[in-house]
């Protein structure tokens, strides 16, 4: 009996190893790809270019003994493969590349402005199907084709992928995430933004580094138009993504400039419906530091402070209001995610009006609220340099 | 079988039974100067000159003739003295190194307690060392480790019962409890464990422990063995019993549980918080000591999605040149591992330094400029080792070692999950073990709140204290 026992613990493990090492992949068998670019050829097709990380010790570090890594950036290749869609792209794409291609680590997904302007549906289906790919890796629409960003490399950071996350990071434009991407695509506005990343200089392939500005305005997954640097700013107070910037504004009649560093942002969407008029009051708070003033006002009195935060008040209205009046009137794109903020507080209204949200969007009166402190004035009250006293 | 009440006979008799014994010795003197008598002993284990002070001098002028055996043993300055009138307990008493006087004309014998033979001195044991807090160890002699524990419960309520195990070495065994806090049952139970052995011989406790543990297949500790007297006595405080064993200074705890394996004295000797926080990076490191590698394994051949890009980027490239998986890596490592470990806990002191030399360069960069492993699994390899070396218990961290290997393949070949097969199994079989009759994971399956907050935490002493009222 007990012998039957052990027989029948003992015959299933035997069937353990039958499975092999099944799925299993060294991390030395994969092309590691740190950046994608998906552009769109001229026929309509897809061209998917991915940089893909060299581990191999090749060329200059090839003589060097052992698996040891060596100190100095690792080398990088780009590979491109044209289908008739991702998919097909994603497999002819493995037929050019000895080792298994590797979605896991990719960070950076860029987008051809082609193929922003043809619809973003189509990749964006394979790529959040796909189980590899990361959620988390940010998203770019490119100016000129994804491929030329690919081909770039940065001398100051390890790779493309590498430099455009650091920027990203610092606030130049709306950082979008995969994730967010695929939730405004689908949330009740149906418009998007993302960043756009441009190649300066254009002429010269050594020195040439990627950089990101302006916004495009995505409505219905197609790319409609572009935002200048300005307004971008303007979208991102709006979007409460303003985290980390620095802004200057003049005073009235002081003669200079005040340059201030945000501090704590925070954008609130309050909408309203009253007698079928749609309103949406912006509520902005923040508080600032100040980090120089080369106006004669002397910051250490209450009164000038008050009159630098009328100021910057000011300054982000406009910015604002220009941002509010382009996305209403000239792209009809609700990219400040006001429909989600009706639909949360008016489920039932918002529900009856759905279909009409693209009428209603641009007529939304907008009442601005800002309400920016000046935390910090520096160490210093006055610039030392100005002799007359106000 | 009784004795005779003619000396040459029972002398007779005993020189049959230690037949080719030099160095038991017979002893003729006279007592009184009339009486023939004979004093049996074993060299080397009794007090001579004592033997001969109290008993040798005192009745060589010693009472008349035909005045009895009661009258010689008051003539004797010796305080313990019994009379045996069997020569199976006579054996009994020689054996046990006490001096046994024959009479002629008596159908008895007088045993002295003069037993003494050579023994360690008490130190510092060398496998628990602590930083703070008493520095004895239990020696050989059970007399010694039983007056050690006497010394630190001062309390008529501590019950040493007495028993001999093996049929051939008759060692002494002794199970030490505290009356009014030990269950009787579990005192009962354990008494009755023991009698339950058939063994020829007790050189130390493991021997008996195999037979008294509940779940005999089990790779797990079910009894907690130490050689300190002050933790032997912190156990009794709560209720355990322990177990002694004369010959050796390892003594038994039971009941047990997982937890108690995992701590320490100093635990309790240092302050509560300092003692959490090393408790916690304790448990921290045992679990890192049983999965480490193959955690490594199976994110490395199954989920490299999960490391960090940078990371991902310079272990691959540091993998590029390696011949095997990093299964086939991780394994060769450990079992290299294992065996330097085992080397050097053999060897002397002097070589052993040699072999931490020889083992520093096969798992370290040797390993790696050769091109056979990895950088990244030699640091796993390493962690892991010196997190098994965390097990504060030798008993504990065995098991841990032994189980890291399926774990290993198991990952290997099913990644995650594979290692999360292991952890359940593991864990279910801890779960179902107990010591005497106490579930193994208590108190945190099944859960007991009060017993919590001596496992989740050390709390301080004022709230563990809970039966001083009484």
């Amino acid at each position: 009996m007990r012998r039957l026992a052990l027989l029948l613990v003992l015959l299933p493990l035997c069937l353990l190893p039958v499975g092999g090492c099944w799925n299993a992949r060294e991390v030395n068998d994969l092309a590691i790809i740190t950046a994608a670019g998906i552009d769109r050829t001229e026929d309509g097709r897809i061209e998917l270019s991915v940089k893909i990380y060299l581990t191999s010790p090749t060329g200059s570090d090839g003589g060097q003994m052992s698996g040891q890594p060596s100190s100095d950036k690792g080398t990088l290749v780009v590979r491109s493969a044209t289908g008739i869609n991702m998919a097909d792209a994603a497999s002819r794409l493995q037929k050019m590349v000895s080792r298994t291609v590797f979605w896991g680590q990719t960070e950076v997904f860029l987008f051809g402005e082609r193929m922003a302007r043809a619809g973003l549906e189509e990749p964006m289906d394979f790529l959040m199907r796909h189980i590899a790919s990361r959620e988390r890796s940010l998203v770019f629409v490119s100016e000129r084709t994804a491929k030329d960003v690919m081909l770039l490399a940065p001398p100051i950071d390890r790779s493309v992928a590498e430099a455009l996350i650091a920027m990203a990071e610092h606030q130049t434009g709306p950082n979008i995430t995969l994730k967010e991407l695929a939730q405004m695509l689908v949330g009740k506005s149906g418009a998007a933004v993302l960043p756009i990343v441009r190649i300066n200089p254009v002429r010269d392939k050594q020195a040439a580094f990627p950089y990101i500005e302006g916004t495009a305005v995505f409505k219905d997954g197609r790319m409609i138009g572009e935002l200048n640097e300005q307004a971008t700013r303007g979208v991102m107070w709006l979007r409460n993504e303003m985290k980390q910037a620095t802004v200057t504004v003049t005073p009235d009649d002081s003669g200079g400039y005040v340059s201030l560093h945000l501090l704590r942002n925070h954008t609130r969407l309050l909408p309203r419906i009253e007698d079928g008029r749609w309103i949406m009051i912006v509520r902005i708070t923040g508080q600032d530091d100040i980090v120089e003033n080369t106006t004669a006002l002397d910051l250490s009195e209450p009164d000038h402070i008050g009159k630098v935060e009328e100021a910057l008040e000011r300054l982000v209205e406009d910015r604002v209001k220009y941002a509010l009046e382009l996305a209403q009137k000239e792209y009809r794109a609700d990219i400040f995610r006001f429909a989600d903020a009706f639909w949360r507080k008016y489920p039932k209204i918002w529900k009856a009006n759905a279909d009409r949200w693209d009428e209603i969007f641009p007529e939304v009166e907008v009442r601005l609220e800002p309400d920016l402190r000046i935390a910090r004035p520096g160490l210093v009250g006055k610039n030392f340099f100005r002799r007359e006293q106000r | 079988m009784k004795l005779s009440g003619h000396l040459r006979d029972n002398i007779r008799r005993l020189e049959a039974v230690y037949s080719n014994c030099a160095d038991l010795i017979f002893h003729d003197l006279l007592v009184g100067g009339h009486t023939p008598a004979v004093l049996v002993y074993f060299e080397g284990l009794i007090r001579l000159d004592e033997l001969d002070q109290h008993v040798v001098a005192p009745l060589r002028d010693g009472p008349g003739p035909d005045q009895g055996l009661e009258a010689i043993r008051h003539r004797t300055t010796v305080a313990s003295v019994k009379t045996v009138a069997t020569i199976d307990e006579l054996v009994d008493e020689i054996n046990g190194g006490r001096p046994v006087l024959l009479v002629d004309g008596h159908a008895s014998a007088l045993v002295f307690g003069l037993s003494d033979w050579e023994q360690r001195s008490v130190e510092e044991p060398a496998a628990e060392s602590v930083l703070r807090g008493p520095r004895e160890g239990f020696v050989e002699t059970i007399r010694t480790n039983i007056s050690l524990l006497r010394r630190r419960i001062r309390s008529p309520k501590l019950k040493v019962v007495t028993l001999k195990l093996g049929t051939r070495t008759n060692t002494p065994v002794a199970v030490i409890y505290l009356e009014d806090v030990a269950s009787p049952s579990l005192v009962r139970e354990v008494m009755s464990r023991l009698k339950r052995i058939e063994i020829e011989d007790v050189l130390e406790t493991a021997y008996i422990e195999e037979w008294i543990e509940d779940n005999r297949y089990s790779p797990f500790p079910q009894l907690l063995s130490t050689e300190r007297p002050d933790v032997a006595s912190a156990y009794l405080m709560e209720g355990h019993v322990i177990i002694m064993v004369d010959g050796t200074p390892t003594v038994l705890v039971a009941p047990i549980t997982f937890f108690a394996l995992l701590q320490t004295p100093e635990d309790y000797y240092e302050r509560y918080v300092v003692g959490t926080a090393i408790r916690w990076l304790r448990y921290l490191f045992f679990a890192i000591s049983l999965l480490g590698p193959s955690l490594y394994v199976a994110v490395v051949t199954f989920h490299q999605e999960m490391i960090p890009t940078t990371l991902m980027l310079t272990m691959a490239r540091s993998r590029e040149q390696i011949p095997f998986s990093a299964l086939m890596e991780a394994v060769l490592m450990e079992t290299m591992f294992e065996a330097l470990r085992e080397a050097g806990a053999r060897l002397p002191k002097q070589i052993g330094s040699a072999v931490s030399i020889v083992g520093a360069l096969v798992i370290g960069q040797a390993a790696i400029s050769a091109g056979i492993v990895s950088a990244p699994m030699v640091m796993v390899v390493a962690i892991t080792g010196i997190a098994s070396f965390m097990a504060p218990r030798y008993t504990i961290g065995i098991p841990i070692r032994l189980l890291r290997f399926p774990i290993m393949f198991l990952a290997g070949m099913m990644g995650l999950l594979g290692v999360m097969l292991g952890v359940i199994v593991i864990l279910n079989h801890l779960l179902n073990l107990r010591s005497f009759g106490v579930p193994y994971m208590s108190p945190l399956a099944p859960l007991e709140g009060r017993g919590l907050k001596d496992v989740l935490w050390r709390a301080p002493r004022w709230m563990l204290n809970r039966r001083a009222k009484r």
